[in-house]
């Protein structure tokens, strides 16, 4: 008979260890003399941003209005013009009465804004979706093509995705930025979009290009000899049992592409990493940024393959 | 019905010529029905997946009700909704429940309506008398239900012909008969059938003819009766001392 361990030893020390390797980094960073200055980083993410407001011409404070935090200033000068301005009542430089030259700072509103590190998030996040739309529509169309019978469309599908395996991402980067954006006139987030499409595409073309051929090709027959054109076969009978197989692969595809659009920082797309890259200019805490940087990434990752795994679940229902 | 004329079909892989069916003549009319019987190899089934256009012939002519199976104009999808097959591994779409897999060609093909389909569906799934399976995936059902089910997905699209290739060579012994049964039924109600089997017995009770097949060519075409009787091909006579 075969005996039941308990589990949750292993599970103890897999803690232990995580708690030991953490330990480790935290003494190897202190012999460095390294002042962290976590304090710092949520400023790059989030921030009160001022904006100051100024008087139009000479004038007077004719009228002050405080309320709730703020204050209603009413300026009036020698024409009898009035200005309104709305500032924060703890910015406020002016009194009753007092006199205001022109261009004079009379306070200043404040609101929460984003800061870089939550745009780089966006940016990166949007590259991702928008390439990654276009990489699964490219290489659909192109695995298909692959499995046609037409020798043209075969053989410029097998060229394109060869080209595209057999050259490093960031030399198609350049290219596409450098020798066609300058060629065509594109603009910078154009030539990352194309060349992030088309290098995902060609990888999901062959992920596709396997999943069809793992379909027995029974399921084709029953459906051919059913009336279904071969196109219709395909579409209703072929690709939804394809798809269910080549999902963990296409999955991974996109979790590489998130990573990969980090890439695009080179022609100056201000992403995540670049960002990053620009706040430890600023704030001199390079340890602390790209740990945040690391971070976020894994912020949009896990997520995508807790989805993967749960779209796997759903669609094993039917064995 | 079916009209098969110098039908010859070469299969070339590597040099190794091989005539799978080797210009063979035949017809079947209305409401027959037809046993191909022969040894494994004997190009019985390339025969049968010529008559629906599963195999491209090399020469020769297949019709059905004057239609060419060869003539570029002929729409091969239009023919094929009119030539329904079982085969050997059922090929249900495992994707789809019973139902879906009974209404998808209904719907795609045929354009009918959701409702249509169904009630169609489920008069068919009683009629092979697995109604209350229809809800269910294929990966659930028997192998002798998920033949029944192929059997009704094909007579939903109202075939004038029916194809069996090696219905009851995947199934357990005990399964065999359900299926037969179901072929006995389509048989009596006028189905015109051709079925490559291996059952001797079903040939002997249900054919109208049966024809025998060796290296690709057909030996002997002649009543039930007849063949499993007197049959007159030295092949034939050496071939059903070992089946029988």
């Amino acid at each position: 008979m075969k005996q039941k361990k308990a589990q949750w030893p292993w599970h103890v020390l897999t803690v232990l260890v995580l708690i030991g390797l953490a330990g480790a980094l935290y003494y190897a960073t202190s012999l460095m003399s390294y002042e962290w200055r976590w304090n710092r980083v949520p400023q790059y993410f989030a921030y009160q941003a001022e904006e100051t407001q100024r008087a139009a011409d000479i004038s007077t404070v004719s009228e002050l209005v405080r309320k709730g935090g703020s204050a209603q200033v009413t300026l009036r000068n020698e024409a009898g013009d009035e200005q309104h301005l709305t500032v924060d009542e703890n910015s406020l430089q002016f009194a009753q009465g007092d006199d205001v030259a022109e261009g004079d700072v009379v306070g200043v509103t404040r609101h929460w804004a984003a800061g870089p590190l939550l745009w780089g998030l966006w940016t990166t996040l949007w590259l991702s979706v928008v390439s990654g739309v276009l990489g699964l529509l490219i290489g659909l169309a192109t695995g298909l093509c692959r499995l046609s019978n037409n020798p043209t469309l075969r053989d410029l599908s097998s060229i394109y995705v060869e080209l595209v395996r057999g050259t490093p991402l960031l030399v198609q980067i350049f290219i596409f930025y450098f020798f066609i954006g300058t060629v065509m006139n594109l603009s910078r987030e154009f030539a990352g979009i194309a060349a992030l499409s088309l290098f995902t595409g060609a990888y999901v073309a062959e992920i596709i290009r396997s999943g069809v051929q793992s379909i027995a090709r029974g399921q084709n027959e029953a459906a051919r000899s059913l009336g279904l054109s071969a196109g219709q076969s395909m579409r209703h009978v072929v690709l939804p049992q394809a798809f269910k197989r080549v999902l963990p692969p296409l999955a991974g595809q996109f979790i590489s592409l998130v990573k990969d659009t980090s890439l695009v920082s080179v022609i100056a797309i201000t992403e995540l990493l670049k960002s990053g890259r620009e706040v430890i200019t600023t704030s001199f805490s390079p340890f602390e940024i790209l740990f945040c940087v690391a971070g976020l990434y894994l912020l949009i990752n896990l997520p995508l393959s807790k989805i993967a795994s749960r779209l796997e679940r759903r669609l094993a229902q039917s064995d | 019905m079916i009209e098969v004329r110098d039908l010859v079909k070469v299969f070339d892989t590597r040099g190794q010529v091989v005539r799978a069916v080797d210009n063979v003549s035949t017809q079947v009319a209305k409401g027959e029905v037809l046993v191909v019987i022969g040894p494994s190899g004997s190009g019985k089934s390339t025969f049968l997946r010529c008559l629906n256009g599963l195999e491209a012939f090399d020469s020769g002519s297949v019709s059905i009700d004057g239609l060419q199976l060869a003539d570029p104009k002929t729409d091969i999808n239009a023919y094929r909704r009119e030539v329904g097959m079982v085969f050997q591994h059922f090929n249900l779409f495992p994707h789809m429940t019973v139902l879906e897999n009974l209404c998808l060609a209904q719907k795609v093909v045929r354009k009918r309506g959701q409702k249509e389909s169904e009630a169609k569906a489920l008069a068919l799934l009683e009629k092979v008398g697995i109604a209350q399976k229809a809800r269910e995936y294929p990966s659930r059902l028997s192998g002798g239900q998920q033949q029944r089910v192929a059997i009704a997905r094909a007579l939903a699209m109202d075939p004038k012909v029916m194809l069996f290739d090696e219905p009851t060579s995947a199934l357990d012994p005990e399964m065999v008969g359900e299926v037969l049964d179901v072929m006995k039924n389509l048989a009596v109600e006028g189905m015109t059938m051709v079925c490559v089997t291996h059952e001797m017995g079903f040939a002997r009770e249900v054919a109208d003819r049966v024809l025998f097949f060796d290296h690709g060519k057909l030996l002997e075409d002649a009543s039930p009766a007849e063949f499993f009787d007197a049959p007159k091909d030295p092949r034939a006579q050496a071939f059903l001392r070992q089946v029988l």
